[in-house]
């Protein structure tokens, strides 16, 4: 389909000086228009005189074909899709060529960017004499939504989703909702100096969740594997039987005569609860459990006392696991965050010395319903009353073994303590000492560059010891406070808190401890240096407390390989876009929120949370959506119903009732392998066709060049990370997209080496998810086979995994096949 | 960090150390007995010359010198077919290893060792960028000890039980090239696994755990006072946390331990009742070595007999 020159245009974007300053944008145009095209440009073609410029040029001059050199098309690609159709042109008769990231950013020299920039947009203008129209592909969105994770974030982004009438299920794999923040007696507010309940505002909002008629809670519940795409999921679940009857009333006459006492997990360890118990007081759903791994009954023994002493009947032991299946439009994940393992850092003495503890164990023990009901102790103190005893030597080390949890020792001397009515005549126990001095070791595990550390910053722990040290100073005046920090980080408004706590009389030392040392009368020295002095100190302290770095979950770990979306190195799910996308993970329609995608406060986790559900309400109400990515076409005239392709590894091909082959657009990811297959070429990837790539190849080679194939997915996005990193390589590097290695074969790259090609490099996304696992080895296979069926040329021939993080040993790819390319030439 | 899985136990070079050889070579003698018996493949070469380690950092050779001698060594370890280096001193391993870095990513000092070794007719030794790995061609002993732990466990016929022990592990080992470090940098635990393996009692935490042993090359003779300080801080918390033995890995340490512990007793009016010797000699007296004949045990200046009586070896 030949379109006369005059009805083609392109447009040049100069993205503020980004393309203009390093592309001779005059050079250009005038090369272009030598050739009979009209060439626009302008300064934002993002913008909205940028596009009408555009849609003006479109009806003005009736143009058929669209060229814009702008920025990576995964950047506004979709904009400008919408704004061509919006000038009534169909969208594959747009074409972008990536000027920027791919180009200006690379070349430093203006002339070698400038000669590359009119060859990317020559192979743009050459791929639009061979396009065909696409047709939209229109999928149904489910109206429901899930929501993985009952801490802050799911619960508030349920709640936002719940009003705005969408019908959600909440996921939560404890017995409770309410996740870290129900562990932490007191917050930080960043307008007010005071220090809030944390209870107080979270429970209203736990037993909103449980009264609102559009959300499901589903706890002790999780999501074993999630299938489909694109508004569509199926997601598996399992619920993990609690042998307890919705008829409890809560009453906790069963905790009560339960014989078996366990580790609080909730109580960081303390041995406080039953084997039949609530999480904690205010639990939603207020509904006791039964753990069955200390349940003696559970466990074959005959004990049955709560089922004698519950009134209601709601003891079942026989209650079994259920697996559910929903059907839901969006996900989000909001799995949260764990403390690190303070015992790496072995010189701060954390589960060998009894009175080093985290600011969580210190939450913990300053909490009300608390292991220790709100009172400061010295955790020595609360165990064992011989330990004074203990010879110096022993002490430093007869307890490297202890198990890492503080509170493990701490006799439980109130097994009622989950009943809401507290005893109050235990106060015969002599009272332990409030402890007079403490130190406070900030950055443990963050901002750490050693093996075992973090090198990002954790964000909360500079405030949660600023608040730890204000209650504290508030309820003992008489208490030392020491902060050991590198920086102080109170941003914003916090910085008035932060202030606060300096007039409270709390000392701050700028410098990272080096050691903890035990004493015999198990009191502690930290050793370090005051750099502001220059000077070596030695704090004494009764208890020190360590703010250690915030992880993902191993919740959150293990929901981004079950959904599929990309982590950053820690383990954290990756927002698209730091800035544009904060919410939207790498798959369309999985949103997360909150600490599962990078460390945060619960300010920040509940403005997070809000986006996400305003994202996922507007991904299911875009319903029927319109598939963005290219998939499979079958041409029914060539093809001979023989059957080969329905080998494809994702099974979206099949034959209809009518024994046509049909793709089915939910589960094509139009990665090629079918067109190889295929001997009479019946099966084309749309976008990405024969015909199209030889007629870009033809238009961007010249002798001498390295040609490279980019998977659109990752590796796509690790080239233009290449620009982003202000790294560059020759400008003899030609990059061509393709949905993946597979649809290229012999005759393409034959096609290649005869024009100008010196080496073709196959650049694939690792096999680092679900999809890719399936179709790296598969086009390993297929370059292996066209290195083996070219002979001698089969040397030219390379093979790159790309990981995003990986942009200097790309770009060194690109150098270096590139060099021996200018060689040749 | 360095997985344990991939120290290798074939091939090995053991770099011979000039402390080791002149202070206690019982070191190198009970290494040997020790890798003979766990199967692994070790050769020592005659024409290996000293890292230069204790002159560099006593600023006697400067870093080209000290480059130009690993690569001739280097070359060394290639012909005579045995590339893993492995060696019974930190320092040398760290000297090497930088070295090798050095050689690999610094065209302009490669180029000029090279030139130095044409210009003299040496073109046998010239290296080429990536003749060594640096960080799979260089290994402590106590690496392959570690990678064999379970052989060692099983090989072990001394009783070590209730024998408190601790470890020393040199910090040329873990705090120069941290990011190599089988383990946590920040708190190796090579020689206390092996130890713990052979049956003691091995105090694996204890205060000032992860400083230096005082030593510091040129500070030892130029702030001598300074350097036994640090020693002593050590020394006092070994005897706070009733260490009788302490194992180390490197001569540099165990020269600033065996031969200054008398010192200090004298000059600071303290007594310590801690012995001191390498992993090396540990193990080798634990498989049953002679303590004279293949640990050297008469070389040590802080007397060894109350233990070995102790343990039952003499």
């Amino acid at each position: 389909m030949t379109v006369p020159p005059e009805k083609t245009a392109v447009f040049i974007c100069h993205c503020s000086g980004n393309i203009s300053e390093h592309v001779d944008i005059k050079a250009v145009k005038k090369a272009l228009k030598a050739e009979g095209i009209s060439v626009f440009d302008y300064e934002y073609l993002c913008s909205s005189p940028g596009q009408d410029l555009i849609k003006n040029k479109i009806a003005e001059k009736a143009l058929e074909r669209v060229v814009i050199g702008s920025c990576t098309s995964s950047k506004h690609g979709l904009l400008f899709k919408k704004c061509v159709r919006d000038a009534g042109m169909n969208r594959a008769m747009l074409e972008i060529a990536n000027l920027r990231e791919q180009c200006a950013w690379v070349h430093p020299e203006k002339a070698d960017a400038t000669e590359k920039a009119i060859t990317l947009l020559r192979g743009k203008l050459k791929r639009l004499g061979h396009v065909e129209p696409l047709q939209d592909i229109k999928v149904d969105i489910s109206p429901h939504a899930l929501v993985i994770g009952g801490g802050i974030a799911g619960i508030t982004a349920a709640l936002n989703l719940a009003d705005n009438g969408v019908p959600t299920h909440l996921v939560e794999k404890d017995s409770s909702i309410g996740g870290q923040m129900a562990k932490i007696g007191k917050i930080f507010s960043p307008d007010k100096l005071a220090e809030e309940c944390a209870m107080c505002s979270l429970s209203p909002l736990m037993n909103e969740v449980a009264a609102h008629p559009k959300i499901t809670l589903l706890t002790r519940t999780e999501v074993e594997a999630v299938r489909g795409s694109v508004g569509n999921f199926t997601v598996t679940l399992r619920k993990k039987p609690g042998y307890v009857r919705d008829s409890c009333t809560a009453c906790g006459r069963c905790s009560r005569v339960c014989p078996v006492l366990v580790e609080n997990e909730f109580n960081c360890g303390h041995k406080d609860k039953t084997a039949i118990s609530m999480r904690f007081s205010q639990s939603v759903p207020k509904t006791y459990s039964i753990d069955p791994d200390h349940c003696l009954q559970l466990n074959g023994k005959t004990c049955e006392k709560c089922a004698e002493a519950c009134r209601a009947g709601a003891i079942d032991f026989w209650q079994q696991a259920e697996v559910l299946e929903l059907n839901v439009g969006a996900v989000i994940a909001a799995t949260g965050f764990k403390e690190y393992d303070a015992s790496l850092k072995t010189q701060y003495g954390y589960g060998i010395f009894e009175n080093v503890l985290t600011q969580m164990e210190l939450a913990r023990m300053l909490g009300i319903n608390g292991p220790t009901k709100g009172k400061l102790v010295r955790l020595s103190d609360t165990c064992n009353l011989d330990a004074g005893n203990s010879s110096v030597g022993n002490s430093t080390t007869d307890s490297f073994n202890a198990p890492p949890n503080a509170f493990t020792n701490v006799p439980a001397n109130d097994p009622t303590l989950n009943s809401s009515e507290s005893s109050s005549d235990n106060e015969n126990l002599s009272d332990p000492p409030v402890p007079g001095r403490i130190v406070m070791i900030q950055c443990v595990g963050s901002r750490d560059e050693k093996a075992g550390g973090i090198p990002y910053c954790s964000r909360y722990c500079c405030m949660a010891a600023l608040k730890h040290a204000s209650l504290i100073r508030k309820k003992y005046p008489d208490t030392e406070i020491t902060i050991c920090y590198i920086d102080m980080r109170a941003f914003g408004f916090y910085e008035n808190y932060y202030r606060a706590v300096q007039d409270m009389g709390v000392s701050f030392v700028r410098g990272r401890p080096a050691e903890v040392v035990q004493k015999s009368d198990k009191s502690l020295i930290v050793r370090v240096e005051d750099t502001l002095n220059q000077k070596i100190l030695e704090l004494p302290a009764d208890l020190v407390v360590l703010s250690a770095a915030m992880l993902p979950s191993s919740g959150t770990r293990e929901i981004a390989g079950v959904l599929n979306v990309s982590q950053d190195e820690t383990g954290f799910i990756k927002e698209r876009h730091s800035k544009l996308k904060p919410v939207d993970s790498s798959v369309d329609g999985i949103f997360v929120c909150g600490t599962a995608q990078g460390p945060k406060d619960i300010t920040d986790t509940i403005a997070q949370a809000g986006l996400a559900a305003a994202r996922a309400r507007a991904f299911i109400a875009d319903s029927p959506k319109v598939l963005v990515h290219e998939l499979a076409s079958i041409n029914q005239l060539t093809c001979t119903g023989c059957g080969d392709c329905l080998s494809c590894p994702f099974d979206a091909l099949s034959f209809s009732e009518s024994g046509r082959v049909v793709v089915d657009p939910l589960l094509c990811t139009g990665c090629g392998y079918c067109t190889e297959i295929c001997e009479k070429g019946a099966v084309q990837v749309a976008g990405f066709t024969k015909s199209q790539l030889k007629a870009e190849i033809e238009g961007v080679l010249e002798a001498g060049d390295l040609l490279g194939f980019v998977n659109s997915g990752i590796s796509s996005l690790t080239c233009d990370n290449i620009g982003n990193s202000v790294l560059s390589y020759p400008s003899n590097v030609k990059l061509v997209k393709v949905s993946t290695g597979l649809v290229v074969d012999k005759e393409l790259i034959m096609h290649a080496f005869r024009h100008g090609a010196a080496s073709v490099l196959f650049v694939e996304d690792p096999p680092d998810n679900p999809r890719a696992e399936v179709i790296f080895p598969l086009a390993l296979r297929h370059f292996e086979k066209l290195k083996e069926e070219l002979g001698a040329d089969g040397s030219r021939l390379h093979f790159k995994k790309a990981y995003v993080p990986n942009t200097k040993g790309l770009a060194g790819t690109f150098t270096n096949l590139a060099r021996e390319g200018e060689m040749i030439r | 960090m360095k997985p344990i899985e991939t120290v290798p136990d074939q091939k090995l070079l053991l770099f011979k150390s000039c402390m080791v050889g002149q202070e206690y070579p019982g070191v190198e003698a009970a290494t040997r007995y020790v890798f003979d018996r766990l199967g692994v493949d070790w050769f020592i070469s005659e024409e290996q010359s000293c890292c230069t380690g204790i002159g560099h950092y006593t600023d006697l050779f400067e870093g080209l010198t000290t480059t130009a001698i690993a690569a001739r060594n280097f070359a060394v370890a290639r012909k005579c077919g045995y590339p893993n280096i492995t060696c019974l001193c930190s320092t040398c391993y760290a000297v090497n290893k930088e070295a090798c870095e050095l050689l690999n990513t610094n065209d302009e000092v490669r180029e000029k060792v090279n030139s130095i070794f044409r210009e003299k007719g040496l073109d046998e030794l010239v290296y080429e960028k990536g003749d060594m790995d640096p960080r799979a061609n260089f290994y402590h002993a106590v690496e392959i000890l570690l990678s064999k732990v379970d052989k060692i466990s099983e090989s072990s016929v001394l009783d070590f039980s209730g024998i408190r022990a601790a470890a020393h592990h040199a910090c040329h080992y873990y705090k120069v090239k941290y990011k190599d470090v089988i383990g946590n940098p920040e708190n190796p635990q090579l020689i206390d696994d092996i130890a713990a393996a052979c049956g003691a009692d091995i105090v694996r935490w204890y205060e000032d755990r992860t400083l230096t042993c005082g030593m510091g090359f040129s500070q030892l003779h130029l702030n001598k006072n300074t350097s036994l300080q640090v020693t002593k801080a050590k020394l006092d918390s070994l005897k706070n946390a009733g260490v009788e033995l302490m194992i180390h890995m490197c001569p540099n340490c165990h020269i600033q331990y065996d031969r200054y512990q008398p010192v200090i007793e004298k000059e600071f009016g303290v007594e310590y009742d801690t012995v001191h010797m390498n992993i090396g000699q540990f193990v080798a007296l634990s498989m049953g070595a002679d303590p004279y004949k293949v640990c050297g045990f008469q070389t040590h200046s802080v007397p060894l007999e109350g233990f070995l009586e102790k343990v039952g070896a003499i």
